[in-house]
């Protein structure tokens, strides 16, 4: 075994995963640590991947080369493009894999290349935090590193809750990691408790599927990766069943046993993934919810319960199943339970996922508190990414809001934080329209060139795209149709990549996807410039400077409150104070009010130019 | 995406209905062939700094008998190419030649972007906009409201705030555990665009009723006043025939807000002149300003005027009698070297009435018509666009800010989601 390594990954999640790879693709030497190895690229929850906005990540991960994709498409069972009916800017590709075999894929994939793997629990860091020399293993000792990656997802001290047991794990079956945590406190950065929960399992064989709705997988040519490869050829079938008024009922009944209810889990959790019994609670008048019964794997033995997540004790959770058509005879294989776990601050954390307060230590995934896979992986590749430039002494990467659904993530994550796991949404994205899921090779094309990101075959192959996209658009700019230029016809609602052929020779054989994508790329191209723009006079109250303001507290254009939390926050510009929350936007128009006045007053001689 | 090159924007630059002239300003590159094209001259006919009268025709009916005055670029406020159309203040008129302008390819102008262009031409300097902006901002919702436009507004917002998060919560849930159906989403929108209209007659008819006039004894300076603070543009409209000779209107911007000054005739005179000046007295009401202005401020407003209108702003008219005005707490003027105008300027840009409110109001509901237009083609990601457009419209005029990001989760608050 080596003596230093360039980087350090703990956690073999799919934060861990990515940043590991992300760091081996600059070609650092990179060890990834994780309590089980067998465990490692573990779906802990759903066995899907992808959803609106998280597909849209996926993609973002695979056109900067990254492993989700291309694990994601060769173990497929089932595809859905959700919101095929809404727009194309909203298109969410999702795929339901097979759980095990993505695990295993993913970690021969990180075998591959390259990256060492070690078994072992990481108890803390080593040396100062202002600069730490690697971490601390419980079997091991210290291993040795330039840079540490902590992407311990839901393990740190992780409390598992279920009706009235209780019991230490990241997961079920999985360590805790409290000695980690321990260190982290020790080392005095501000952490928070979130929590989140999972349904249970039921043993395949035990459900009457005859007596529900079936959902078959859509027949697609599409891929999560840009890569030309090999689509996996099993596939599954879903179904559909409902809650009804007895599940309702015995849900209330037991109420009371639930840890939420009762108080002893105090993590915040998120609310688009509530529990069974918090819709109860939440949505009285509604009897019936939707739940998705979907297979953990081609061959699993297993379903999950999509909709039904509960951390009530066996015996409710039992009867709840049972009360579902198809599920009278049912078998719970693994009951659902809630995880409640620490993660670090938004304050700890900058914009290239360093904690500040550290010169060499990241933190990717779930430990950030983000929620969900796509997530995770994402926040890995930026993470791993930065770690190793720090190895090897480069300038640190960071993503445009504009430009990505990672951008966007980071930048909300570090200014802002959340009141509760973060998910992605397409809406959290001003430039929406712009970041597509048929796009992302394009936008992150030059990031990915500019910082080397990828491996000689992707550029290769991205650059090919970049190039047949120009040549589309060239085309599309210098060709009429009855006297209407091309780009503009584009526009219209009714247009098509089978119309658009019919009506230009040139665009004939255009590969068919690049196409559609430049046609989108028109189509949006005036809402995006104005997006654009917009964002361009946000940035310019990133250069005003606040740093002149001595007190806040005499600052008659701006309320009390506003006073208050701009003195202790002390922001260094505008745009900064924008994002406090707290600060609205009439206090922002009293600063520059206030600021006006007082550069007037300074330059009296130049008044008259105001 | 490279050099991104400014769309054509305009916008009313007069309120609606109150004078018999009203201004639309037309500015960005391409302007002069889109005016020459509506009021089918030749080409090139309005290239340069010219003036040419014309007619617009819509379906070979006349909407109206215009003037055009034409800048090119860098000559104009704005640095573009820049045209400005003189119609009659026929707000049906008015609106159908908006209307026209925009099929063309312009764009209603946001608050402030003329402004906002002229910055970014370099014709004005970054800390001036931003006030002027600031300004417009927070003084609107303090003074321009009354209480039921404000409750209109407030409203409207309430239900823009509604349908956004209907229409984030049908993308970001997708099928998945959803209840509103295609009738509901009809049913908020119908509801939607009554309130905007609401809303938008409401912000008309308070902009209609504030003017600020300037008055005093003969011989104070007030039409040096009036000329230096409306600039070209007074010049401008005086000429045309239909304003009064009793005195001179012009609509014009005052850090960043359009309002309607008048000119008056002296108070002291004889004659004529006192006639014209008593019937102003007579016309005006509470919702006027008034400045008033004598030399030195050595004269104090009549009672007539205090007691008619909402304000009084006494000024002191030839600065250079200085000693005099130093006992009087009274903003002291120089048309000539410029002192005091700057305070001045201050002071009339927070009269309530400006044109950016009904043209708020309009770009609201435009928005709201549009986003229902894509709720209808399946077109989810675009009418998100314009919804979004309105709310964050609607809360700027409130003063609320612009809550983007936050849509979804409001929604979360509604909706039964998840696994
Ligand atoms: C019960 C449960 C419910 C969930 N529910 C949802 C949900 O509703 N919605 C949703 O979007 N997502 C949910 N998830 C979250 C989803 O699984 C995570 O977001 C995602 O897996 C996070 O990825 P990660 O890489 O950050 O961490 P994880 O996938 O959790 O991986 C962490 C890895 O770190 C290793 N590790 C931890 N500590 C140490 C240590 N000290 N030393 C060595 N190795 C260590 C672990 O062994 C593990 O391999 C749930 C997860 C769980 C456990």
């Amino acid at each position: 075994m080596k003596d230093e390594w360039d980087v350090i990954v703990v956690g073999g999640g799919h934060a861990g995963i990515e940043a590991a790879l992300a760091a081996r693709r600059k070609g650092c030497s990179v060890v990834l640590i994780s309590a089980k190895r067998n465990r490692i690229g573990e779906m802990s929850c759903n066995p899907a991947i992808g959803g609106i906005a998280k597909g849209t990540i996926v993609r973002e991960i695979d056109a900067l080369d990254g492993s989700m994709a291309r694990t994601a498409d060769a173990t497929r069972l089932h595809f859905r493009m959700l919101n095929r009916s809404k727009g194309p800017a909203v298109w969410g590709p999702r795929v339901q894999s097979d759980a095990a075999e993505y695990a295993s894929a993913q970690q021969s994939y990180i075998g591959n290349r390259g990256v060492e793997i070690l078994e072992d629990e990481v108890t803390g860091l080593e040396g100062l935090t202002e600069k730490v020399k690697g971490v601390r293993c419980r079997g091991r000792g210290c291993v040795k590193g330039k840079a540490v990656v902590l992407a311990t997802g839901t393990f740190l001290k992780g409390m598992l809750y279920r009706g009235d047991e209780k019991w230490k794990g990241g997961r079920i079956g999985d360590i805790s990691a409290d000695l980690l945590e321990k260190d982290i406190v020790k080392r005095m950065f501000h952490v928070e408790r979130f929590k989140t929960g999972t349904p249970s399992r039921i043993v395949r064989k035990t459900v009457n599927t005859e007596e529900l709705e079936v959902q078959t997988s859509e027949k697609t040519n599409f891929n999560f990766s840009y890569e030309k490869q090999m689509i996996c050829e099993k596939e599954v079938v879903c179904y559909i069943t409902y809650t009804n008024r007895k599940t309702m009922e015995i849900a209330k009944e037991n109420l009371h046993l639930s840890p939420l209810m009762a108080g002893r889990i105090e993590g915040t959790g998120p609310r688009y993934c509530p529990s069974y019994e918090d819709k109860v609670v939440k949505f009285p008048e509604r009897i019936s919810h939707k739940i998705y019964v979907e297979p953990m794997g081609y061959r699993s033995r297993y379903f999950y319960l999509n909709g039904l997540s509960s951390s009530l004790p066996r015996e409710a959770q039992e009867k709840m199943v049972r009360s579902l058509q198809g599920f009278g005879k049912a078998e719970i294989a693994d009951y659902g339970y809630a995880v409640e776990y620490s993660y670090f601050h938004y304050t700890e954390i900058d914009d290239t996922l360093r904690l500040r307060r550290s010169e060499n230590v990241f933190v990717a995934g779930q430990i950030c508190g983000t929620s969900g896979y796509e997530e995770a992986a994402g926040l890995g590749l930026v993470a791993g990414a930065n770690a190793g430039r720090v190895a090897k002494c480069l300038e640190p990467l960071s993503l445009s809001r504009m430009n990505s659904y990672i951008g966007v993530m980071i930048d909300d994550i570090v200014s802002k934080g959340a009141d509760e796991p973060y998910r992605m949404f397409s809406s959290r994205a001003e430039n929406r329209l712009h970041l597509r899921q048929d796009n992302a090779d394009r936008r992150l094309y030059l990031t990915g060139d500019r910082f080397d990101i990828m491996s000689d075959e992707k550029k290769e192959l991205l650059t090919g795209n970049m190039k047949e996209a120009e040549r589309i658009k060239y085309i599309l700019e210098n060709e009429t149709v009855d006297g209407v230029r091309l780009s503009k016809w584009c526009r219209r609602p009714e247009m098509s990549v089978g119309k658009i052929i019919t009506v230009s020779d040139a665009l004939v054989d255009s590969e068919e996807k690049i196409l559609m994508s430049v046609l989108l790329d028109e189509k949006y191209s005036g809402y995006i410039e104005r997006n654009l723009r917009k964002n361009e006079s946000r940035r310019n109250l990133e250069k005003i400077s606040l740093r002149e303001i001595n007190s806040y507290m005499e600052i008659d254009e701006i309320c009390w409150e506003a006073r208050e939390v701009l003195e202790r926050e002390r922001p260094e510009t505008l745009a900064r104070a924008e994002r406090i929350p707290g600060i609205r936007p009439t206090d922002l128009q009293g600063l520059l009010i206030y600021l006006g006045r007082k550069r007037s007053t300074w330059n009296n001689s130049r008044a008259g130019e105001m | 995406m490279n050099s991104i090159s400014p769309e054509i924007i305009c916008a009313v630059a007069t309120p609606e209905g109150t004078s018999a002239l009203s201004i639309i300003r037309v500015s960005g590159k391409g302007s002069f062939g889109l005016l020459e094209n509506i009021m089918s001259l030749e080409k090139n006919r309005l290239r340069g700094m010219r003036r040419k009268v014309g007619r617009i025709s819509e379906k070979g009916r006349t909407v109206d008998e215009v003037v055009a005055v034409s800048w090119p670029e860098g000559k104009s406020f704005t640095g573009e190419e820049m045209v400005e159309i003189i119609c009659h203040g026929i707000p049906q008129a008015t609106r159908t030649i908006m209307e026209m302008l925009i099929r063309q390819g312009a764009r209603r102008a946001e608050p402030g972007e003329f402004a906002r262009r002229a910055l970014g031409n370099g014709k004005m300097n970054a800390v001036q906009i931003i006030t002027l902006a600031a300004l417009w901002d927070t003084e609107k919702s303090k003074k321009v409201f009354n209480g039921e436009t404000e409750e209109s507004c407030m409203k409207l917002l309430n239900k823009i705030e509604t349908a956004r998060e209907i229409v984030e919560g049908n993308i970001e849930f997708d099928e998945i555990h959803l209840d509103g159906d295609g009738k509901h989403i009809r049913s908020v929108f119908c509801e939607l665009m009554a309130r905007a209209k609401d809303f938008r007659r409401k912000a008309a008819s308070i902009e209609k009723s504030c003017r600020v006039m300037i008055m005093g004894p003969t011989n104070s300076g007030k039409s040096t006043l009036f000329n230096v603070l409306t600039g070209k543009q007074g010049a401008l409209v005086s000429d045309e025939p239909g304003t009064t000779r009793d005195g001179s209107t012009c609509f014009m911007e005052v850090r960043g807000r359009r309002i309607q000054i008048c000119d008056t005739a002296g108070s002291n005179g004889i004659g004529l002149d006192r006639k014209a000046s008593e019937a102003v007295i007579r016309g005006l009401d509470e919702k006027d300003r008034v400045i008033w202005m004598s030399v030195g401020g050595r004269i104090p407003p009549a009672d007539e005027v205090k007691k008619r209108v909402g304000e009084v702003i006494e000024i002191a008219a030839k600065s250079d009698l200085k000693d005099e005005m130093e006992m009087k707490q009274i903003l002291n003027i120089s048309s000539v070297s410029g002192e005091g105008l700057e305070n001045l300027r201050d002071i009339i840009s927070r009269v309530p009435g400006s044109m950016s409110l009904s043209g708020a109001a309009e770009r609201i509901e435009e928005s709201i018509k549009k986003s229902y237009k894509f709720i209808s083609s399946q077109e989810y990601d675009l009418a998100a666009e314009h919804i979004n457009e309105a709310e964050i419209e609607a809360r700027r005029i409130i003063g609320k800010g612009e809550n983007i990001h936050l849509s979804v989760e409001r929604a979360l608050n509604s909706m039964c989601v998840g696994k």
